[in-house]
């Protein structure tokens, strides 16, 4: 018994080390090399337990310095630039996932290690930084009393947040510090019981008529049943007038980051892609979205690979599977983006790309993502490596901070809504 | 060696393994059915059952592995030379079972077919230790013979 026991362990531990990841390099642009599958008894995980900044301070590339916009938020998640230069903060958490397996139970003690203690807020904070000095005068409660709110726009006097599962409108007058008038529901979105993936991230189109709205997978890979999937993996099109939606995009396992190219007029998305294939399956990426577009979740990744772990399957759907753009390595978790063409606070070569900001990984043994990477653009479409930006927020075995949402402020610098940290981290020339 | 006595008994002392046995059995004989289901469906449901089943015949096989080292402890219980077979397939089946909630931890039908086949298998494997386990617990009860 004793001889089997350790037999047994062997094959854990060795389950365990095969699985760090090869270089992540060869994984970022449109043609990313694609290992084979692997599963395994014990998927690799390394989660970096969280400690304070302290002094410390994420490190940018010569010709750009670094400071705290804002400290002491109660995870903040994005970060949205009003028209006249205040800043939103949604500081938000997802909602407690039901256990339906004896895994979920593993799962959530993991992930409530990755994500550090503390309490979120349910609010929006508003920062008024009036003479531009990268150091707010003000912070008031904007919104309070949401549900786990993500997506935030403008539009006109209306204001529109993402909760998990409606899209609320809010009336919005220039200058304003708090907004107490209850909001009224546009629409309804996906949310529990189980609300998998959970935020909702939320852009306008260029004319203001329509909202699109990322509508993350209710699972890994169908492990809630397909049931759980409906209208989700998606980028909703809602219609600002009426609030009838359609599905603009499918196949989108997690969506977020949605913005216009500011060229072009075109939807772009990161999106997160599936787990447990191994350390460097399936790569994240970022892609234009085209109106009907099916991106594959969850039968196949990267166009016409097809994950074995969906019953039943669909070969009419894998065969019509559009291959994303512009592959970000795997596990690397975006979140956010935004385009750089206003970024006029940075040097002039930071202006034309669009920079994502990337949580960080947990399920492949050499960690991946954690900084803010910048992809240039020419005519509209990634025009070569992507660049590390924003980095430093790993440290030996110690995560002080993790990447979610970015924006730009109103002087052109890069806003890094950091959800681990608790700040806001401001980016600039200098 | 004469001997009046055609046959010859002798005793051995009560094995309360096979007393517990049926607890994990039973777990893992309704996770086989709930796996043959999702193999067949594909209806994550069965599959939920079965991961749970197998969890709890994991819980209650490692409770009936203490029951099971305290009859090893027992001279009177180890006198039987059945009580080695029984207490190796045990062993097998618990291994068996503990690489098959690994398996089943995977999403969807990424279980499959490795979790079915070390359903049955487990399975298997303890209908043959229960075979034994009537065998050690009648002979305790009743004599075996020599």
């Amino acid at each position: 018994m004793r001889a089997l026991l350790l037999a047994a362990s062997a094959t854990l531990a060795l389950a365990g080390c095969a699985s760090k990841g090869g270089d992540t390099s060869q994984q970022i642009g449109g043609d990313p090399k694609l290992p084979d599958i692997q599963q395994y008894l014990v998927p690799p995980m390394h989660v970096v337990p969280p400690a304070p900044w302290g002094s410390a301070k994420p490190k940018v590339p010569a010709g750009m310095k670094v400071q705290a916009f804002a400290t002491g938020l109660a995870k903040p998640r994005t970060v949205y630039t009003l028209p006249n230069g205040d800043v939103l903060v949604v500081e938000t958490d997802g909602p407690s996932e039901p256990i339906h397996r004896p895994k979920d139970v593993a799962m959530n003690l993991i992930q409530a290690h990755a994500h550090g203690g503390g309490k979120a807020g349910m609010d929006i904070i508003l920062l008024r930084d009036a003479n531009g000095d990268g150091v707010p005068e003000l912070k008031t409660k904007f919104i309070t009393g949401l549900n786990s709110p993500f997506g935030v726009a403008l539009v006109g006097g209306d204001l529109y947040v993402a909760n998990t599962d409606a899209i609320l409108r809010f009336p919005y007058q220039t200058g304003q510090t708090s907004i107490t008038a209850a909001g009224t529901k546009l629409v309804d979105l996906p949310g529990g019981p189980i609300d998998h993936h959970w935020t909702k991230s939320l852009v306008a189109s260029p004319d203001g008529t329509k909202l699109y709205v990322g509508v993350g997978s209710n699972s890994n890979i169908t492990e809630n049943g397909m049931d759980a999937e409906r209208g989700r993996a998606a980028i909703w099109e809602v219609d600002r007038a009426s609030g009838a939606y359609r599905l603009y995009g499918t196949g989108l396992r997690n969506p977020n980051g949605l913005q216009f190219e500011p060229l072009t007029n075109v939807l772009w998305t990161v999106v997160n892609e599936r787990d447990e294939l191994g350390p460097d399956l399936v790569p994240d990426y970022l892609t234009s979205v085209r109106d009907g577009g099916f991106y594959g979740w969850p039968y196949s990744y990267w166009g016409q690979h097809v994950d074995p772990r969906v019953k039943p399957q669909r070969p009419d759907l894998v065969a019509k599977a559009i291959k994303p753009d512009y592959g970000l390595s795997s596990h690397v978790a975006p979140l956010g983006m935004v385009f750089a063409a206003n970024a006029a606070a940075l040097p002039p070569q930071w202006r034309s790309g669009a920079f994502i900001g990337e949580h960080g990984s947990w399920d492949r043994g050499h960690l991946n993502g954690y900084k803010v990477i910048y992809v240039p653009f020419a005519e509209g479409r990634p025009s070569g490596k992507a660049v590390d930006v924003v980095t430093g927020f790993v440290e030996g075995e110690k995560a002080h901070g993790r990447p979610v949402g970015l924006g730009l402020d109103k002087t052109g610098a890069l806003l890094i809504a950091d959800d681990l940290g608790n700040t806001v981290w401001r980016v600039s020339g200098g | 060696m004469p001997d009046p006595v055609p046959l010859r008994t002798r005793s051995y002392g009560l094995p309360l393994h096979p007393i517990v046995l049926g607890l994990p059995f039973v777990c893992f004989f309704v996770g086989m059915i709930t796996d043959i289901a999702y193999f067949r469906t594909y209806d994550i449901a069965w599959k939920n059952f079965s991961d749970w089943l197998i969890a709890g015949g994991m819980v209650l096989g490692a409770l009936g592995a203490i029951v099971g080292i305290v009859d090893l402890l027992r001279p009177a219980v180890r006198a039987n030379r059945l009580l080695t077979p029984y207490a190796i397939a045990y062993a097998v089946a618990m291994v068996l079972a503990l690489l098959n909630n690994f398996i089943h931890s995977r999403d969807a039908y990424g279980a499959m077919p490795a979790g079915l086949i070390l359903s049955v298998l487990t399975v298997l494997i303890l209908t043959g230790a229960s075979a034994l386990g009537a065998i050690l617990l009648r002979q305790s009860l009743f004599g075996g013979v020599r």
